[in-house]
């Protein structure tokens, strides 16, 4: 028990680790594309619908009228620029150290994962699914998705196992029989099937061939006329502002409507949880139950 | 070295997120207590997210970040939901054994 709470506490702290360097590559990326960008002369964007060429401008300014009155015909209104972080891409995104990330992210999200299912205690279970998580949000960094990566954090490794851990300490049941019964027959076509499987997926990976550009700094986002400019990487590709760009422009019904599904959800956990105050004789229990959770 | 090892592309996070799909199904198969068979069901989750997150890259659009969250919402409203019906089932009968869940009604 003892050492497999070692090695637990040891593959957390790798896979903190390792997303600390990935935070540090990932803002290194955006600390060091200024310096870089500013004395050169800047390629033109390729696609820039509505806007006027902007020259030897620096690519991160936003285009309005107060900024660039000579350069900008249409100052009043002002349309959605495009931006192109490609040219962002000064670490080698396809480079050994990028492979280094990516396979001690894959180990610890697929070590966190057969660790929860194969554990009797559930605390320990929980753990390997923080460790889980963590290397998940590590793996959506990798792609570019860093405000998702940060949700992944909040709302999975802090609220979801929060929950589960309430619940197994209200709960508090040893296990006793982790595993299903199954036969002799059962195991071998588990086996086989786990065999197959894993033929199928490696065969799979041995097949992947990765396009030269294929981890670049991604396409450009739409920023919206008028918005402040604090931050440079602000209209990155999958960061908060193009999220929510996206989110409120074209997903404004399916972000209402998930406010309705966690309303329902919440009145409803609400309603099934809530001791059966009419059970005769389940009353007592229930008091019982609602004295300890209040 | 090996390019599949050095380079990493789309595919590499398409079967990873196979992978642990399938760890999750494992886990609801083969595992009889009901906390950690959701929590298997949120590795599932975590996989198909990661599938459209890798997908979402692929073709530049960032909709698919859009679709993640959804997705995680909805996660978040099921484990509520889920470990509340835990709860009363564990409340009158004492186990949260999934083998021995034959009735609806306790």
């Amino acid at each position: 028990m003892r050492t497999s709470l070692v090695r637990l506490v040891t593959g957390l702290a790798v896979v903190a680790i390792a997303l600390v360097a990935a935070l540090s590559l990932t803002g290194g990326v955006a600390a060091a594309q200024p310096a870089e960008r500013a004395p050169g002369a800047a390629p033109a964007p390729t696609a820039q619908p509505g806007t006027a060429p902007r020259g030897t401008a620096p690519r991160i300014q936003i285009v309005d009228g107060a900024a660039k009155p000579a350069a900008a015909p249409a100052a009043g209104t002002p349309a959605p620029r495009i931006e192109d972080p490609r040219a962002r891409d000064v670490i080698n995104s396809n480079g050994p150290a990028m492979a280094v990330l990516f396979w001690i992210f894959a180990l610890g999200m697929i070590g966190g994962a057969i660790f929860v299912i194969t554990r009797r205690n559930m605390i320990a279970a929980v753990m390997g699914m923080v460790g889980t998580f963590f290397a998940v949000a590590g793996l959506y960094m990798m792609l570019y998705a860093s405000f998702l990566a940060v949700i992944q954090m909040l709302v999975y490794a802090g609220a979801i196992m929060v929950l589960f851990v309430f619940v197994i300490m209200i709960l508090n049941r040893p296990e006793d029989e982790p595993w299903g019964l199954v036969g002799l027959p059962g195991k071998i076509l588990a086996g086989i099937a786990l065999a197959y499987l894993t033929f199928r997926l490696g065969s799979l990976l041995a097949s992947v061939k990765a396009p030269a550009d294929a981890l670049l700094a991604p396409p450009p986002v739409v920023v919206p006329p008028g918005a402040p400019t604090d931050a440079p990487t602000l209209y990155d590709w999958g960061s908060t502002a193009g999220v929510g760009w996206n989110l409120f422009n074209e997903y404004l019904f399916p972000f209402e409507a998930v406010s309705i599904l966690l309303l329902v959800a919440v009145v409803g956990a609400i309603a099934i949880a809530r001791p059966l105050k009419a059970d005769d004789d389940d009353a007592a229990e229930g008091d019982a139950a609602a004295g300890e959770a209040s | 070295m090996n390019s599949v090892v050095t380079h990493i592309g789309y595919g590499h996070f398409l079967v990873l997120s196979a992978i642990l799909f399938a760890i999750g199904v494992v886990g609801v198969l083969i595992r009889r207590n009901a906390l950690i068979v959701m929590m298997s069901i949120e590795l599932m989750l975590n996989a198909a997210n990661i599938a459209i997150i890798t997908f979402a890259r692929m073709h530049g659009d960032v909709g698919g970040h859009s679709f993640a969250l959804v997705v995680i919402a909805v996660a978040a409203a099921e484990v509520a939901v889920g470990l509340a019906i835990l709860v009363a089932v564990f409340r009158g009968r004492r186990h949260i054994d999934v083998d021995r869940m034959t009735t609806l009604k306790y």
